[in-house]
């Protein structure tokens, strides 16, 4: 113990110790698969170790460190500096929360040893991805969490992998687009490290290895065009699957790439093409995401579209390239992390419950679940975007970004606050508000377990403390990580967007009521927008599966792989058939001319020595 | 050096000793131990050659000259010498000879009295080639190897072997015609025969009169293309090869189309060194070689035949080594004669097996023989992976050197399409392969043994040179880097 005090206290060993803890701990609670109390002690434990850990690498002053290993010159290059000693206690805070609430909720199940596994193994990859210094060494790591995530797809489903295949087509094709990005970045820096890389323009080449790198960061985090794994595994993954991943995660990551890409690889300027290109992006993925959102049935399909639809925000923030918005996308990722994953966790709750999600089957919990009702209540306000809760201050900060830059992608970001509201308007009183609705065969439900309800109420009360104290993550956290000098704390700054969002809150609570009103159902209250004019036929083309990008891929695949048949038939043909062929015609040709009589040998060489004549006169 | 006097002459008198005792005594004398002391003889030779090396390359010697029983160092005297690379040739020979002695033992069973004769004539002429110091004397001892072939090849009245023997003879006519002719342009030109001065007479009449020079250069390739059987010369050696006696066969394929077209060639190119035409047409001759022999054993029959235009292919690849100038090249041309005479004594040897225990050499006939002659199947294969070039057999070092060399020489077209004949190589030996040892065994073969004796001795012996040289060819490659030629 005193040894591994004496080593810990080296700053250096602790980078090992982050990588290398969640590992062996994860090796450890596959081994104590069968029981539940060591592993929820183990679990619990570890994952406050992790955040110990981190929170002293955050109070550490910055350092580089490399690990040199193998002969090649291979060497480990680990560096700590405030932002990612932040993400990284930003990470551990969640993977704290996130475990002790899957660890409860799967306590019955066989699967919780492989399960917690996968998680820990994924949080060495997460601390791992964070740590590097290395661009190369950032990959590995990245690539692990494809890796564990298959895995943790795979869990329930290993005979009908489908959602699991679907997510590593279109997550292991953002980690290609990333893994190219990152060679083109290399070759373009010179060196393949973080801290060696002076900003790069985006001009000509670059440009590409920026929106390669770029894309791929935002496929983590779960925005287009790399989403339509998550509405599918929100059907078929384990919730606490869907909590730690989209929920957090991969949101943690994801983002903390984009903005290292934009503000430390790359210069990406305020009002050029591509910060317009990515704001673009961004906008698309908000719009799109929530109106699926829109009219979901189901409650964890519908956050998952949510899950999207927020990326959008933290895209659109980061592409303005204006330190507001950078600022506001960061923000908006903490705030998403907490009041998504808790989001999901209720809904883990009612699952748990009432063993179901789906809305058309259960309502009016909220006397039978207060406390999970009051902990839906405010993470809806806050995703919602009310004031005071903190996803009101984030969503203003890209805002004003967003109408600094330009005012069509406000409108269409407003656009997505309006539909936000609307679906969890919908959400909530059909879940929880009216009369008590259970699915067929429960008679009666109660509160969930403490120990869900305990993650759940930190995340819940975090959401409208970080909104009431948006000083401290806002200047504390994120800005002075950033070097941000001006201050965005405090209530915003133009009066003139509060109005605006406020009024688009109260137009989603008029139109809610009007859809009450038409089709006599909360449950259908957004359904006019789905039958609405023009809209009917995207909606449509999209439930078939127009804009899903693994259709696409699936598509292209099928040709590609056609071509390919086409392809190798042609050189099958030409290996089995056609060489053979020639080969074998020519030594019966030649077989037949040489019959054994001498005035052919005689004639060969003589034509031979002539030939060789030729040589000769040719070459002189 | 005294005792390096003694080891060059033996080369060429042991021959003549044992040739006078052959023919001294009574027949039912000599018949009992002429084959043993032609053994002796081949053995006696490699450890001169080995012993003459290393006296050499102690003494730092290039040259070491002698004659018989005259005084070379007077003035227009002729002379004889040996250098390392006459050496290795004289090595290659005893070796040889001696798989040759082993084979026969089994295969020749009359006219013993004469074969011994002529192979020790033949060795006599071998050895001769490669040891004297002018063009003419070179013709001279190259007439005693053809003659001496021709004979053997005929020796056991085979109607085949007549028909054979004949189109040998003709061929071989030609390529006197061809070789003489162009003496005689080269003696015009330069007045002397003598290697070390008909360099430089012909540097000092380079410029004038060069007619005849290319034509000389015209008729001496195309005369030692026909001696080799290169490709379009190649038509006489099938036939030869395939109806002599196996023993026979060893030593024509083995060794004599070496000493008698690739050591002229040698010849050629260290005495008239960088003249583009001549390498570019031994590049072709090789490189037409190589595929239109392989492609001629995609189609044959016989055993035997097949593996003859396995040598015209493989000899593709030597005369693309010289053509390459450097001394990379060399190495692998070199080395590859060694190889060429281990893996094709060894395929000619597991004919003899075949013919000797199965009855035939016809490859439709055969099969399935895997089982029944396990060492004969696999000294084949090792012989048939080493003439494909297949690591870590001998044969894989020299083609790499031969095509490292091509291609260093910027004649990267002839090193990828001679890497690509490769697969022809192994596809012909295949075929060979599955249709001689494996697939179904023919009922007719069911008693079939494995082959015993001397020659089953020989099959060992040089699948284990095969694999030991494949194997232990770091060393080599260390060896020449010693002596600084790498």
């Amino acid at each position: 113990m005193n040894l591994l005090i004496a080593l810990l206290s080296e700053g250096a060993n602790l980078l090992w110790f982050m990588i290398v803890l969640p590992a062996v701990v994860g090796i450890l609670v596959w081994i104590f698969r069968e029981y539940h109390l060591p592993r929820l002690l183990l679990v619990v434990s570890s994952a406050m170790i992790n955040l110990v850990c981190a929170l002293s690498l955050d109070q550490a002053e910055g350092f580089a460190r490399s690990f040199s290993f193998g002969p090649c010159g291979l060497e480990l290059a680990f560096r700590i500096y405030e932002f990612s000693a932040l993400f990284l206690t930003l990470t551990a805070a969640a993977f704290l929360l996130v475990s002790l609430y899957s660890v409860v909720f799967l306590q019955d199940q066989k699967s919780a040893g492989l399960f917690m596994f996968y998680m820990f193994i994924s949080l060495a990859m997460i601390n791992g991805a964070l740590l590097s210094d290395n661009l190369g060494v950032m990959l590995f790591f990245w690539e692990g969490i494809l890796c564990t995530l298959f895995g943790m797809l795979l869990i329930n489903n290993l005979h009908q992998p489908k959602t699991a295949v679907r997510a590593l087509v279109l997550s292991g094709t953002a980690d290609l687009l990333l893994m190219l990005g990152i060679i083109i970045t290399v070759v373009q820096a010179g060196t393949p490290k973080f801290s060696e890389i002076q900003r790069l323009p985006i001009t000509g080449v670059s440009a590409v290895g920026f929106l390669c790198m770029l894309l791929g960061a935002v496929g983590k985090a779960g925005g287009m065009p790399f989403h339509s794994w998550i509405p599918s595994a929100a059907e078929d993954a384990p919730t606490p699957f869907m909590v730690a991943f989209p929920g957090a995660l991969e949101k943690l990551l994801g983002i903390y790439l984009s903005v290292r890409i934009v503000t430390d690889l790359y210069d990406l300027q305020p009002g050029s093409g591509m910060s317009t290109a990515v704001m673009l992006l961004g906008t698309l993925t908000i719009i799109g995401g929530v109106a699926m959102a829109l009219i979901q049935k189901d409650m964890k399909r519908l956050l998952s579209y949510h899950a999207i639809s927020q990326v959008g925000y933290m895209v659109l923030g980061i592409g303005t390239a204006l330190p507001v918005g950078i600022l506001g996308g960061l923000f908006h990722m903490l705030n998403n992390a907490i009041y998504k994953s808790c989001l999901y966790m209720t809904a883990g709750s009612i699952e748990k419950q009432t063993g179901t999600t789906d809305l058309r089957e259960f309502g009016g919990l909220a006397k039978r679940m207060p406390l999970t009702t009051a902990c839906f209540t405010l993470c809806a306000l806050a995703i919602a975007g009310v004031p005071p809760f903190n996803g009101f201050f984030s969503k203003e900060l890209v805002f004003d970004a967003a109408l600094e830059s330009n005012t069509l992608f406000y409108l269409g970001a407003l656009l997505g606050a309006f539909m936000t509201a609307v679906s969890f308007l919908k959400m909530g009183r059909v879940a929880f508000a009216g009369e008590l609705k259970l699915p067929m065969g429960k008679k009666t439900i109660r509160e969930t377990s403490f120990g869900l309800l305990l993650p759940m109420g930190v995340l819940a009360i975090l959401c409208l403390v970080l909104g009431v104290v948006n000083t401290w993550p806002l200047d504390q956290l994120f800005g002075s990580a950033l070097g941000i000098t001006e201050v965005y704390s405090g209530w915003p700054h133009s009066t003139m967007l509060v109005v605006v969002s406020l009024a688009v809150l109260a137009l989603a609570l008029v139109d809610h009521i009007y859809g009450c009103k038409k089709t006599g159902s909360a449950l259908q209250a957004a359904d006019h927008i789905y039958y609405a004019a023009g809209l009917k036929r995207i909606y449509q083309a999209a439930e078939q599966g127009w804009f899903d990008p693994y259709r696409w891929l699936v598509s292209l695949a099928g040709v590609f792989s056609d071509f390919c048949v086409l392809i190798e038939r042609q050189v099958s043909w030409f290996y089995d058939t056609a060489a053979v062929k020639v080969l074998l015609g020519t030594g019966d040709r030649l077989q037949q001319a040489n019959d054994g009589s001498l005035s052919r040998y005689l004639g060969a060489a003589l034509l031979g020595a002539a030939g060789v004549a030729v040589i000769f006169i040719v070459m002189l | 050096m005294p005792i390096l006097d003694y080891i060059t002459v033996s080369f060429l008198v042991i021959p003549l000793i044992i040739l006078v005792l052959n023919n001294l005594f009574s027949k039912q004398f000599v018949e009992r131990i002429n084959f043993k002391l032609v053994g002796v003889v081949a053995i006696l030779q490699m450890a001169l050659a080995v012993a003459g090396f290393s006296l050499l390359s102690a003494a730092h010697w290039e040259d070491y000259r002698f004659s018989l029983l005259w005084d070379w160092t007077m003035e227009e005297a002729g002379y004889f010498a040996v250098n390392s690379l006459s050496l290795v040739f004289l090595f290659c020979i005893g070796f040889v000879l001696l798989v040759a002695v082993l084979v026969a033992k089994a295969t020749v069973e009359q006219r013993k009295t004469a074969f011994v004769n002529l192979v020790l004539t033949l060795l006599l002429g071998m050895n001769g080639m490669v040891m004297v110091r002018d063009l003419f004397s070179l013709y001279v001892f190259l007439e005693i190897v053809g003659i001496s072939s021709f004979v053997l090849v005929a020796l056991f009245q085979l109607e085949t072997g007549l028909e054979g023997a004949f189109k040998y003879l003709v061929m071989s006519s030609l390529a006197t015609v061809f070789i003489l002719t162009g003496l005689a342009f080269v003696f015009m030109q330069t007045g002397s025969l003598q290697y070390a001065q008909a360099w430089a007479d012909w540097l000092s009449v380079q410029g004038t009169a060069q007619l005849y020079t290319y034509l000389a250069f015209i008729l001496l390739i195309s005369g030692f293309a026909l001696k080799t059987g290169v490709v379009p010369f190649h038509s006489w050696l099938p036939d030869a090869h395939q109806s002599a006696n196996t023993a026979v066969s060893i030593l024509l394929s083995g060794i004599v189309i070496k000493v008698a077209g690739i050591y002229g060639f040698i010849v050629l190119t260290k005495l008239f060194p960088g003249f583009p035409p001549v390498a570019l047409a031994l590049r072709i001759l090789g490189l037409l070689s190589i595929v239109v022999g392989a492609l001629f054993a995609l189609r044959q029959t016989h055993f035997k035949r097949l593996v003859a235009y396995s040598s015209v292919s493989q000899m593709g690849y030597i005369l693309l080594g010289l053509s390459s100038g450097t001394t990379l090249g060399f190495l692998g041309a070199m080395v590859h004669i060694f190889n060429h005479a281990t893996f094709k004594s060894t395929l000619f040897t597991n004919a003899a097996a075949l013919s000797a225990q199965a009855g035939t050499l016809e490859l439709g006939e055969l099969g399935g023989l895997e089982k029944k002659m396990p060492v004969t199947g696999f000294s084949s294969i090792t012989a048939f992976l080493s003439t494909a070039g297949i690591p870590p057999l001998a044969g894989f070092w020299s083609k790499l050197l031969i095509i490292m060399a091509l291609w260093k020489s910027e004649a990267e077209g002839f090193a990828a399409v001679a890497l690509l004949a490769s697969i022809l190589t192994a596809a012909y030996f295949l075929r060979l392969q599955k249709k001689v040892f494996f697939g179904q065994l023919p009922e007719k073969f069911g008693a079939v043994t494995e082959i015993g004796g001397s020659v089953k001795f020989a099959e060992l012996m040089l699948s284990a040179v095969n694999i030991a040289v494949g194997v232990g060819f770091p060393l080599i490659l260390l060896f020449f880097e010693g002596r600084g030629l790498l």
